[in-house]
């Protein structure tokens, strides 16, 4: 059973329609990467995916139970909606890291503010406090930022704090990690430590979906491609494929544009 | 020195009135400022509810009017462009002329009034900081599974905060000075003792000398806001 599976979505903005009917499937532990010019619809169908937007068309289904169909309006409440959102982690362009909080408590927010939920929270609370920042250290060390820990993030790097992204969303321990251009915000000399990172979560099959503009980068960590153009899916295969021998002319020219820049 | 001893004595008595005025309205225009800025962002759309038509353009417009947002901004609109003086004045006299009564007295129109006038003024402030804070914050908040309560109060507000801060203390430092306006309907306040003295004892200096109360009053209040400010210094939106 794929762990994702998008059928029929479609999303309008206004009269334009950004997204004409998304089937899509991913397999626990893959990595999916999206490519295709700005306006594509790679980004909405991540911020679809994530309940940021409201698909006007369409089902979403994780683990095989269905967790969105725009036909049945009792999948927009926005109580069932928080939760659903939690299978999904979306790390941003631009970050949106906390401003007011260091790195430690960037990173447990979420954590506790959802533990507080649980219905032992009152009894263990102290117990479930101390987990929680023992994790959010110990994901913290994994993306290599032990020694940032209280700092604020106006004292980071653009890299650095692109990480302590990670690390939030990872902690919430989502199904499947969203990156939306994780390093179209970054100096080019900060980019590598990013995608390092990347690079290490799908080596430990962290179930990913990319959004990139990094060629390269895509070819090397997904293990499947999909190439948007004008809010549809035009082509998608294993990146040696897409990327050695793309099959639409569509495709053809977006690389070549790429290749030549 | 002992006349001086006494006007010092009979102005601070003024300034009693004064500081109470000031710290009325700050304690309730604060707050009241929070709802109406509230009110101004309001997205509520009744006519929503009509069915979508292209082309039809005051019909379109008619679907997305925003009433309480509206009818708040129009209000603001008015208390802000018109003097607060007038303001006193309608509050305290208007109930007499409209139905030959008077609702509220001196001290209690002037607050009415000061708190309305400041309300407003505020709104605008609490506006500005909170709708300053980028769309990305409350979005990473949402991705986080937080709640809305969650985002305001843990992602939001100490953003805001830092952002209101210098010109909130700027507004602040303005209502101090405003407070003399209460002497047009008798309310005696610093600068009615002041005058008192011109028109009954032909003494000039010391209405200048309440210009010292205020001055000390607005640099305790500096000091004040540069502590807060540097005590949200520690992080930077």
């Amino acid at each position: 059973m794929s762990i994702l599976e998008v059928t029929g979505l479609k999303k309008n903005f206004g009269g334009l329609s950004v997204l004409k009917g998304i089937d899509l499937t991913l397999e626990k532990g893959r990595a999916l990467a999206l490519i295709g010019a700005s306006g594509s619809g790679k980004t909405t169908l991540l911020r679809c995916l994530n309940f940021l937007e409201t698909p006007d068309a369409g089902t979403i289904r994780v683990n095989g139970e269905k967790i969105f169909d725009a036909s049945d309006p009792s999948f927009k409440n926005e109580r069932g909606i928080r939760r659903k959102r939690l299978h999904f982690g979306l790390v941003f362009q631009s970050f949106n890291l906390f401003p007011q909080y260091n790195t430690l408590r960037n990173v447990t927010l979420a954590m506790e503010l959802l533990a507080r939920e649980h219905p032992d929270y009152k009894q263990n609370k102290a117990a479930i406090l101390k987990q929680a920042e023992a994790d959010a250290r110990a994901i913290l060390e994994r993306v290599g930022l032990s020694d940032k820990l209280f700092s604020y993030p106006h004292q980071l790097s653009g890299g650095q704090q692109q990480r302590v992204a990670i690390a939030r969303a990872l902690a919430l321990s989502p199904d499947i990690l969203c990156f939306d251009e994780p390093t179209s915000a970054l100096d080019p000399e900060l980019t590598g430590e990013v995608l390092r990172v990347i690079k290490s979560l799908a080596e430990n099959e962290t179930t990913m979906i990319i959004v990139t503009h990094e060629m390269q980068f895509a070819r090397d960590v997904s293990d499947t491609v999909i190439f948007m153009d004008e809010g549809s899916i035009i082509e998608q295969g294993p990146p040696e494929k897409v990327f050695g021998n793309p099959s639409e002319e569509r495709t053809q020219r977006f690389l070549e544009r790429y290749s030549a820049s | 020195m002992s006349l001086f001893i006494s006007v010092t004595m009979n102005l601070l008595e003024g300034f009693g009135m004064t500081c109470l005025i000031f710290l009325l309205t700050l304690v309730l225009a604060l707050p009241l400022g929070l709802i109406v800025s509230f009110g101004s962002m309001s997205k509520w759309a009744p006519f929503r509810i009509l069915p979508e038509r292209s082309g039809a353009k005051f019909y379109n417009k008619l679907r997305s009017f925003r009433p309480v947002s509206f009818l708040i901004r129009l209000f603001v609109w008015v208390i802000r462009g018109t003097p607060l003086m007038l303001q006193l004045l309608i509050v305290f006299f208007g109930p007499g002329i409209l139905w030959q009564t008077s609702v509220f007295s001196r001290f209690q129109a002037t607050i009415v009034a000061f708190v309305i006038n400041y309300a407003c003024y505020f709104s605008e402030i609490y506006r500005g900081g909170i709708e300053g804070v980028p769309h990305g914050q409350h979005e990473a908040g949402l991705v986080l599974g937080m709640t809305r309560p969650q985002i305001f109060f843990k992602v939001t507000l100490m953003q805001v905060i830092k952002r209101i801060v210098p010109p909130m203390s700027n507004e602040i430092i303005t209502l101090v000075k405003d407070t003399s306006l209460a002497r047009i309907i008798a309310v005696v306040d610093i600068i009615f003792v002041g005058m008192r003295y011109v028109t009954s004892e032909a003494l000039l200096w010391p209405l200048f000398y309440t210009g010292a109360f205020y001055l000390i009053f607005c640099g305790i209040l500096t000091l004040l806001f540069g502590f807060i400010e540097r005590r949200l210094s520690y992080f930077k939106v």
